[in-house]
């Protein structure tokens, strides 16, 4: 069976990957690779749209498993990478052919200091 | 030259920029950046008028009674947690001015004591979402009948 880990996001990780710091439960600041996957998002009420971003970012779980970060942890985490700071708010995993449990989780953040 | 229409709407976008801690107001703008934020826009909206149901011999230019019901929405991005009291608020302070104004009212529409025009709240709806924040809108109608003369165009 290919190693998608290896074959596949390794090299990803390698050339978009973004240093981060990553605040969650009892694995306290770890340090992590993330892609910044912040969104152009578009609210719509009436006919009226409002235009603003979508915050994101996408870990891989192999690499927050192995710093001691469980599912767990993921929620209300803190999140820092490109210069600013987010708080997770949600999150989505995204298996990988080889499992969900070497694929990735995409954080869905809001801004850290409006709570 | 009076076009109530027109006044209507114009009075109306002066009365929502009064509300408190609003940043933008529009009219018919349908797009928003979120450093407009809060924003209120007032869209134009339809009115009907009574000439479907009329069967008179009247002139095709005799006044109508018109009802037309104009959008008013406002949007926030804020804390999440805090949405809801902040779009509470602004939907207190943009009922009050709007059927309290004195020029919509007594000059523009002539409610009550000053004709047979009518300015009534119908309703709103909420919309909720996420940006890098919380995100919330919420869209009001109103109600303003009038007369409606076509010889003062």
């Amino acid at each position: 069976m290919i190693d998608y880990s290896a074959m596949l996001y390794d090299p990803i990780y390698a050339e978009l990957g973004v240093e981060a710091t990553l605040t969650a439960g009892a694995a306290g600041e770890v340090a992590i690779t993330v892609i910044d996957d912040t969104r152009p998002k578009t609210n719509t009420s009436g006919s009226v749209e409002v235009r603003s971003v979508g915050p994101g970012a996408v870990a891989r779980i192999p690499e927050l498993a192995g710093k001691g970060v469980a599912r767990g942890d993921y929620m209300d985490a803190v999140l820092a990478f490109n210069g600013r700071t987010w708080t997770v708010r949600s999150y989505e995993l995204r298996g990988s052919p080889n499992g969900e449990d070497v694929g990735e989780v995409r954080f869905l953040l809001k801004e850290a200091a409006i709570g | 030259m009076a076009d109530v229409r027109e006044d209507i709407l114009a009075r109306l976008l002066e009365v929502v920029a009064t509300i408190p801690n609003i940043r933008s107001a529009h009219r018919n703008n349908i797009d928003i950046t979120e450093d407009q934020l809060p924003a209120v826009i007032v869209l134009d909206g339809d009115e009907e008028s009574d000439g479907a149901s009329d069967v008179s011999m009247k002139q095709s230019h005799r006044p109508y009674n018109v009802q037309m019901t104009p959008g008013i929405i406002v949007q926030v991005q804020d804390n999440n947690v805090e949405l809801g009291s902040v779009v509470t608020a602004f939907r207190q302070e943009l009922i009050k001015r709007v059927l309290t104004d004195t020029e919509l009212n007594e000059q523009i529409v002539k409610t009550g004591r000053f004709g047979n025009g009518a300015i009534r709240y119908l309703g709103c709806q909420t919309d909720v979402g996420w940006t890098r924040s919380g995100f919330a809108a919420l869209t009001a109608q109103f109600l303003f009948k009038y007369t409606f003369r076509p010889e003062q165009l």
